[in-house]
């Protein structure tokens, strides 16, 4: 798997840990997320229905859809824009392209999809010598530490 | 001091002055006699009444005038010897300063002082907020950085283990 691509040492690729850490983190924001829309939807209903309020409790599949969509849109849209969700930017960390510093729109989304569908491929990173998930190598994409901050 | 005390105990002093007290008592007697003259006394008495009612005129005519003149060469004459001293090396020459300070009842000055005033006047010229405001965001930011550093460094072991364990150099990221 050694490739002829090499990765300047400015750009060293992330290991497990923080990236572990981020994703908890990223996780956490999804939770965040997700409580701030059934807070909304639980005030939509006693702003309309005032007398007849109850907690509503919601279809297992609509909440697992809203999720994967939440969590879906909360990566695509930090790849994307910035390259690091909070939980990177937390751990000091970036995603890159193959050969540009952004994730374009396609890659982003699709990578998210898989990262959601998928969260255990980011344990190839402990193996992989170049530290990549498995989406890292599908979508051929970088995970590094982004220097300016992280030290 | 002692000059004064020995020119006052002079005989030479002593003897003008017993002159003197000895003419005055001599020119009082004189004019209680001429005041109990028959023709000359009623003249004497009415000349010398004359005489002090002119003279209290006078003084209270110009006292005014005298006294701010007095005060004007006073004021000119203790400008002069001021400019002629130099008064910080006076003091610090002459004084204790230390002593004095020792001295000073500072609880009497601080219980004038109103404290809380005064403090809430030098609170208001420290800008509390921003220094607040830095130190928070100087202390989030070293947080921050230990934490991305603790974090790569972590990496860096795990990756080393994981490389001796599957047998493999660590030449290639």
């Amino acid at each position: 798997m050694i490739s002829s691509e090499t990765t300047p040492e400015a750009e060293r690729s992330a290991g497990i840990v923080t990236r572990g850490l981020a994703a908890v983190i990223d996780l956490l924001v999804v939770l965040v997320i997700m409580s701030g829309l059934y807070g909304g939807l639980v005030l939509v209903r006693l702003v309309y229905s005032p007398s007849a309020f109850s907690l509503p409790s919601l279809n297992a599949v609509f909440s697992t859809v809203v999720t994967f969509i939440v969590a879906v849109g909360y990566l695509t849209a930090c790849w994307t824009v910035s390259g690091s969700t909070a939980g990177a930017v937390a751990m000091g960390l970036r995603v890159v392209g193959r050969r540009s510093q952004r994730v374009g729109l396609p890659v982003g989304l699709l990578r998210a999809i898989g990262c959601v569908l998928f969260p255990i491929g980011l344990l190839w990173v402990v193996v992989d010598r170049r530290r990549r998930s498995l989406q890292d190598i599908v979508f051929r994409t970088h995970v590094v530490y982004s220097r300016p901050l992280a030290r | 001091m002692g000059n004064d005390v020995d020119l006052l105990k002079h005989p030479v002093v002593s003897a003008a002055v017993g002159t003197a007290a000895v003419a005055v008592g001599a020119a009082e007697a004189a004019y209680r006699a001429a005041e109990k003259l028959p023709v000359f006394g009623p003249f004497i008495r009415r000349g010398v009444a004359g005489l002090s009612e002119r003279g209290d005129r006078w003084v209270t005519k110009s006292a005014d005038q005298f006294k701010a003149q007095i005060a004007a060469v006073a004021v000119g004459l203790v400008d002069l010897v001021l400019d002629e001293l130099d008064l910080n090396a006076l003091v610090r020459e002459r004084l204790d300063i230390d002593a004095l300070a020792a001295d000073l009842d500072i609880e009497a000055v601080i219980n004038r002082v109103d404290l809380i005033t005064l403090a809430d006047r030098v609170i208001e010229g420290v800008d509390l907020p921003a220094i607040i405001r830095e130190s928070t965001n100087s202390m989030t930011a070293e947080v921050m950085t230990d934490v991305r550093t603790q974090g790569e460094r972590a990496d860096d072991v795990l990756a080393g283990i994981v490389d001796r364990m599957l047998g493999r150099g660590r030449d290639t990221r």
